[in-house]
């Protein structure tokens, strides 16, 4: 029997103002051809033994319930236990740097009381990476942490959402917004008892506005926070840049290996019966990741397709992500660009953005 | 049980042994096909593309594979609380045990199950066999005709006629007679060996077929012309597109050929009536920056550093650099390592040509390499 529940909050926004992430909430954000950001989260939880997973929602989750449907495509649709869709307390989505709203934990105490397993792995849906929880549950166990939090140690400044912890000899004494050159960025993943969870909960009633590692930081002394470094390939994604870069680095098998590997760990999805791609007689395709359901008349290079993409005869596609059903017509160019879902590009387009300003086109 | 108009009874226990290797551990049915299938998923598709949600499959040969991938039957939209999937082996009673003699007689076996149905109609329907057919339409031609018993039956060259059953008929499309594998054939309408009984009829008949000691219990055998010779009403359902029975390797690595190119004989992504499959979840398929692909078909979770033309390739495949796979068909997992050539070949799951090797070439017949198999580098 699993120790733990999962929680993965949905519901937050980004500092960032790129339309990339208009009209959707970041965990339904199609990636790498066939994924949603939020199938990570959920994976990482179900690979771990983890059958009992709330999801705290945006009020805009239409795309979102549509994807996860009964948690089938995860072992989710359990007689007890299973996949629960939660409400968030916020309109709309929870203010930058909100991950775990006491607010919203608290809105759902109820989860965390009808359960009896003794621990809570809390997760959100934007880092890209495949975590190993169980081994985290273990290492937690054996810290004897009243909460242990997965972070990497950033090998660069990064993004403003993105929160860090000050730690000392692997304690955390106190967290910030954002993350510089060297610093403990918390990859949002955490695991805490959920008896602790529900004391914490009632202690910071009272500011239940704050994120729970922000009503935490006056309690660092109080409480053994202890952090775990993940040595894997993880992308945070909070903009336009990084998330077209998360993208771009999968064109790389070992690293695709790693991030979705065949098996145990294997990251799991809403299944389409798409027929594999057709590469058509005379078709140039290198360097690039191509979905089922695709036909490829012309010309990918350097790319990532979506489902059921059409690229035309004479049409290009260069240094590009395309999401699911776009269709790129008969000599139209595409290059360092991010073409949302179900597009069409007209004949003879010619859609260019630069290395430093992806051009984005939104959905149709 | 609530009452149904019309359930299916799915022929899948055949070994398919002219396919040699490839149904060396798994029945014909759940042979891997067109990159992302299992031969089963057409017919099982066209049930649920028809409507019919309640389809018993009759197993036999090797059959750990398939009973695994048809589960619930979900991935075709048939776990239905009222019907679904019911994989049907044979089974020991109190009077011993013993295994499916025959199509009929398969069907025999289980009157238990196909009883309980309580069915009008009873749709007989072979694991083997590609096509794309609405088998609502044959039903409404089995009503207006007033049959009893429906055959779909499709044209074929006359030079082919000799190999098929041959149904000479009136005009209005009444069987007049059924000829097996005729010499010199009357009509070039084959059976299909797709039928659609009257429930009642076909469950009277097989009891009497079954205490026959001269029947073979066969459908085309025994139970038709003994219907015929009842006078009973036998009609045919004419049928023109795509048809494969893919019995032989040649038929199969045509059939899948024929996947390929500007414009397939059989189109994978017809939107009407999709062919539905039970697929894994894999990421985008990967092709390597000196990879190329050409006129082919490849499933996700590929990796292809190497040259891949005119060749069906399923998920998991890798292909290594400098590898060349032509004219050939790779099943899950399959493994070209680098510098191997495969050519005009099928490599069945999870089998490896090593670094250097070749197989298969253009100027034979095809070569097949079964499941787990291995091909060294010659010395």
């Amino acid at each position: 029997m699993p120790k733990a529940i999962g929680l993965v909050t949905c519901n937050y926004t980004t500092a960032s103002n790129d339309d990339v992430f208009l009209g959707r909430p970041v965990a339904s954000m199609p990636y790498l051809g066939r994924y949603r950001l939020v199938d990570f989260a959920l994976s990482n939880m179900v690979d771990a033994g983890i059958r009992n997973v709330g999801m705290i929602m945006p009020n805009n989750y239409r795309s979102l319930v549509d994807h996860v449907g009964s948690g089938k495509d995860w072992d989710l649709d359990r007689k007890n236990g299973g996949l629960f869709i939660m409400p968030g307390t916020a309109f709309g989505t929870s203010r930058t740097g909100a991950r775990f709203l006491i607010r919203d934990l608290v809105q759902n105490r109820a989860f965390f009381t009808k359960n009896s397993e003794k621990y809570v792995v809390l997760a959100t849906a934007n880092f890209v990476c495949n975590v190993d929880v169980k081994a985290l549950i273990a290492a937690h166990e054996a810290s004897g942490a009243n909460i242990t939090v997965l972070t990497k140690k950033a090998s660069c400044d990064g993004n403003i959402d993105v929160v860090t912890f000050d730690v000392e000899d692997g304690r955390v004494k106190g967290m910030h917004q954002g993350v510089k050159f060297g610093e403990e960025a918390f990859l949002d993943y955490a695991i805490i008892e959920r008896e602790l969870l529900l004391e914490l909960l009632d202690s910071f009633a009272a500011v239940d506005h704050l994120d729970l590692f922000e009503a935490l930081n006056s309690e660092y002394g109080r409480f053994r926070v202890m952090i775990n470094e993940f040595d894997g390939y993880m992308k945070p994604i909070f903009d336009k840049a990084s998330y077209f870069k998360a993208n771009i680095d999968l064109l790389d098998p070992e690293v695709l290996d790693e991030l979705a590997p065949q098996g145990n760990r294997e990251i799991k999805t809403k299944a389409h019966d798409n027929p594999p791609a057709k590469y058509e007689p005379g078709c140039k395709v290198t360097n690039a990741l191509i979905a089922s359901g695709d036909r490829i008349y012309g010309t990918v290079e350097n790319s990532i397709l979506g489902r059921n993409v059409i690229v035309e005869p004479g049409a290009s596609v260069r240094n590009a992500v395309i999401m699911q059903g776009v269709i790129i017509k008969t000599g139209a160019k595409i290059e360092n660009a991010i073409i949302d879902k179900a597009n069409v590009v007209p004949a003879g387009t010619e859609l260019r953005g630069t290395d430093g300003d992806i051009l984005y086109l939104k959905k149709n | 049980m609530s009452k149904k108009e019309c359930v299916a009874m799915l022929l899948a226990g055949g070994q398919g042994s002219r396919l040699g290797v490839l149904t060396s551990k798994v029945a014909k049915p759940a042979v891997s096909f067109g990159g992302k299938y299992r031969i089963i998923d057409f017919v099982l598709s066209n049930c649920a593309n028809s409507g019919i949600s309640t389809v018993g499959v009759l197993t036999q040969y090797r059959p750990y594979l398939l009973h695994e991938y048809l589960g619930t039957g979900e991935a075709w939209n048939l776990d239905e609380r009222d019907g679904g999937v019911a994989i049907l082996p044979p089974f020991a009673t109190q009077t011993g045990a013993s295994w499916y003699a025959g199509t009929a007689d398969a069907i025999t076996q289980n009157l238990g199950y196909l009883e309980g149905q309580d069915a009008e109609y009873v749709l007989i329907l072979s694991g083997d066999q590609l096509y794309r057919m609405d088998y609502e339409d044959m039903l409404a031609t089995h009503k207006a005709n007033n049959a009893d018993l429906t055959v779909a039956v499709m044209p074929v060259p006359w030079e082919d006629a000799p190999r098929f059953g041959i149904m000479n008929c009136a005009e209005d499309g009444r069987i007049e007679e059924f000829v097996e594998k005729p010499a010199e054939p009357k009509s070039n309408l084959a059976s299909m060996g797709i039928y659609i009984f009257n429930a009642d009829l076909l469950i009277n008949t097989l009891k009497e077929d079954d205490k026959d000691p001269d029947s073979t219990h066969d459908f085309g055998g025994d139970i038709i012309p003994k219907l015929l010779n009842a006078g009973k009403r036998l009609y045919t359902y004419q049928f023109k597109a795509y048809w494969r029975d893919v019995g032989t390797v040649a038929s199969f690595h045509e059939a899948n050929m024929e996947l390929l190119g500007a414009e397939p004989a059989f189109d994978l992504f017809a939107q009407d009536a999709p062919i539905m499959s039970n697929s894994s979840t894999r990421p985008p398929a990967f092709v390597g920056p000196k990879g190329s692909v050409d006129d082919s078909l490849v499933d996700n979770g590929c990796t292809i550093m190497g040259s891949v033309e005119h060749s069906v390739i399923s998920a998991d495949v890798f292909v290594g650099k400098n590898a060349i796979v032509k004219d050939s068909i790779l099943f899950p997992g399959a493994r070209v390592e680098e510098g191997a050539v495969v050519i005009n070949a099928i490599m069945a799951e999870r089998s490896v040509v090593k670094p250097g090797a070749t197989f298969g070439s253009a100027d034979e017949e095809t070569v097949t390499l079964g499941d787990d198999a291995v091909v060294e580098k010659e010395a």
